[in-house]
């Protein structure tokens, strides 16, 4: 035997000293996996903790308890409930008097503050609760009114009563006015019937994200019934009935190379194309789940492709050989059998649909809309969008009101994955 | 032996008699291209009613490539192009006019890996009736797939659980399954592609047996590597070589007086 080959003994001997330390790599490997795996769900932790702690009293906020006298003369002057008669009422004014006979301020100047305490939403309440039920008309009840934004802010203690009264937003005589309702018990910390119910506004009492829960809802069914046919259809037609050439080959790269596009510039494209040349309105869902649509589309498409392709072709010899038609082995056998993974690039896009601000800032979602939209072509904003406005509004209690949405948001989230992966399951289960 | 045939057999150098009396299918100077590489170099061959052939020789030899040119199964692979011609009952399977999808119905093919759907049992034999509309009711569709089971020798053995999954059953039972899916929508040859190469002994025993029965009722065309199965379950042989055809003739000849020396060395054991 030539030098060259080495003894079995030795061979055995330098096999059992390398496996020390071959099995020392192994080891650091699995503790480089483990240290990563915790830190990432640290991270993860961390940040649903801090969310769910600040965004927790977002959903609650102050209310004033007030005794009001349901006049109907001075509420309803027509007497027939309708929206004009109880618009030219005096609403306002009885709560006003009601709150000025517990608090009692001396003063044009204290007055005037007096008038802020309550929430200005104080008429549209008493409006809906006469609507609601007639027969308040001549009795006294308690009515619980929202306490304005600054004093809700005070309450939480976000504004001190130890700084000098020119440097807080709340006067003295309010603070004083406040201990005094405070005293008397009508001052409650409660679930906030705005956050879910009310729709965007100026003062953030009164603000609520369903406008833009639901524009995000009318968005994204927009978003999803474009995306979703088109994006499969694509992928059938590329890896199914194309033949592989150039052309193809040059739409594939395009494909991926559209899925890395800033999702701006897909806002802009929206702006130029249906808005300037078609004529569509701005600030609809229906503009902004089309620009949706444009941005998911290439996330579809891919991961439909790699569903597609991961078809075992034994599958589409079987049915070929028995003489299914082309037509019949796609439907028959490659998307059923795609169909999960389909899904799973669909709901990938959706989240990301979902969760976008910038294309729909091109296209005017952005407005300011109170109505809740009840059409695609009703203007409206979504969830992300009426986040950021909020982020950027000065007054400190829609810093509570912006964490609450964002829950809401990561709550949306969380359902349609869940819903995804509950719809994966049931169609991979078949077999 | 017409002229005409002759001139046929004057173009190959194929030993042994390539042609049949009650031809069903007739392969004549078929070429098949990979792209630029030749893969069926100049074959003509015929396929007899109700007789069971094999096609053997060493891996690599073109004959899956050449048994999947007569479904026309090379259609799905984009680079492959064929040229000659190979005719169903005289009619050109590869003319213009032909749809391949009733052609298929006619030849059967059974695969190297059995390749059940993920479909239930019942739906992996009725589909082909299915989509070829060949049952007007579920009755009839019920009888068809029984009948196309018990032909398969795997009725007695499925007939309790038609529902479940067709990818449960053992790797023999899928093969047969796949047969009982050809035979349903009866088909007048069966191209059969290695199919019991992914099989254990007692499984492929079986086959074979079902082979030789299904041999009474269609034109089948088996492609193996067993020289012992060739023997075993066809009348036939043809031997390739590098995309040539080099030998046919009667099963027992070939194996025992081949007249080429090529396939005398793959016989043997010297080549392949």
């Amino acid at each position: 035997m030539s030098k060259k080959f080495i003894n079995p003994l030795e061979a055995t001997e330098i096999v059992k000293n390398s496996i020390k330390k071959r099995r020392a790599k192994d080891n650091r490997l699995r503790l480089y996996g483990r240290i990563a795996i915790g830190m990432a769900t640290c991270f993860l932790l961390f940040l649903f903790f801090s969310i769910f702690t600040k965004g927790y009293p977002g959903f609650f906020q102050y209310y004033v308890t007030l005794d009001i006298k349901f006049d109907r003369e001075r509420i309803d002057p027509k007497g027939d409930l309708s929206d004009t008669s109880l618009y030219e009422g005096e609403a306002s004014n009885i709560v006003n008097e009601s709150l000025f006979s517990i608090i009692n301020p001396q003063g044009r100047k204290a007055k005037k503050e007096a008038r802020k305490i309550v929430s200005s939403g104080k008429d549209l309440r008493i409006a809906k609760l006469v609507k609601n039920d007639p027969s308040l008309f001549g009795t006294v009840t308690k009515v619980k009114f929202a306490l304005d934004d600054d004093i809700d802010s005070f309450l939480r203690g976000y504004i001190n009563r130890d700084t000098p009264e020119s440097e807080r937003r709340i006067s003295d005589n309010v603070i004083a006015f406040v201990d005094k309702l405070s005293e008397e018990n009508r001052i409650s910390y409660e679930f906030s019937d705005y956050i879910l119910k009310g729709s965007a506004s100026g003062n953030p009492e009164m603000a609520g994200i369903k406008g833009a829960f639901f524009g995000s809802i009318l968005t994204l069914s927009v978003c999803l019934l474009i995306a979703f046919p088109l994006g499969a259809a694509t992928a059938v037609y590329l890896e199914e009935i194309a033949k592989k050439n150039k052309i193809t080959e040059i739409i594939e790269v395009n494909i991926n190379n559209l899925a890395a596009v800033p999702s701006v510039v897909f806002g802009i494209m929206g702006l130029a194309i249906f808005i300037s040349i078609f004529g569509m309105p701005r600030s609809i869902p229906l503009v902004g789940g089309m620009v949706l649509a444009l941005m998911t589309l290439p996330t579809i498409i891919i991961s439909s492709r790699a569903a597609i392709r991961a078809v075992p072709p034994s599958v589409r010899d079987a049915a070929y050989g028995i003489g299914a038609s082309k037509l019949q082995v796609i439907f028959h056998h490659v998307i059923p059998l795609a169909m999960p993974g389909m899904l799973t690039g669909t709901i990938i896009g959706m989240a990301q649909a979902l969760g976008e601000t910038a294309p729909l800032l091109m296209i005017g979602m952005v407005a300011f809309i109170v109505d809740v939209p009840n059409s695609v072509m009703d203007p409206g904003t979504v969830l992300p969008v009426q986040i950021f406005m909020w982020a950027d509004f000065a007054e400190r209690m829609f810093i509570q009101k912006t964490s609450a949405a964002i829950i809401i948001l990561l709550g949306f989230l969380i359902t349609m994955n869940a819903f995804a992966i509950y719809l994966r399951k049931k169609l991979e289960r078949r077999w | 032996m017409s002229d005409k045939e002759k001139d046929f057999k004057s173009l190959d150098l194929t030993v042994g008699d390539v042609f049949s009396k009650e031809a069903r299918l007739k392969a004549r100077n078929v070429n098949v291209y990979y792209g630029d590489k030749k893969a069926i170099d100049n074959v003509t061959i015929d396929i007899g009613n109700k007789e069971v052939i094999s096609f053997i020789g060493p891996s690599g030899c073109g004959k899956s490539t050449f048994l999947r040119c007569f479904n026309r199964m090379n259609d799905t692979i984009d680079i492959c192009r064929i040229e000659g011609q190979i005719t169903l009952d005289n009619d050109n399977i590869y003319d213009s006019n032909i749809d391949v999808v009733p052609l298929r119905a006619r030849i059967g093919m059974v695969f190297q890996k059995p390749n059940p759907f993920p479909k239930s049992i019942y739906d992996n034999v009725a589909y082909g009736p299915r989509i070829h509309g060949l049952c007007e009711n579920k009755e009839h569709l019920d009888s068809v797939v029984e009948e196309s089971l018990k032909r398969a020798g795997l009725w007695d053995e499925v007939n309790d659980r038609l529902l479940s999954p067709g990818t449960g059953l053992s790797g023999g039972q899928q093969q047969r399954l796949c047969i009982a899916r050809a035979i349903a929508v009866s088909p007048e040859v069966i191209l059969m592609d290695e199919p019991c190469s992914a099989l254990d002994p007692i499984a492929t025993a079986k086959i074979e047996e079902l082979i030789h029965e299904l041999g009474n009722e269609y034109s089948i065309v088996i492609v193996t590597h067993s020289m012992q199965q060739a023997a075993r379950v066809s009348k036939r042989t043809a031997y390739f070589h590098l995309g040539k055809l080099i030998e046919v003739g009667k099963t027992k000849e070939i194996f025992t007086r081949p007249q080429h020396n090529q396939t005398e060395a793959y016989i043997s054991g010297k080549i392949g």
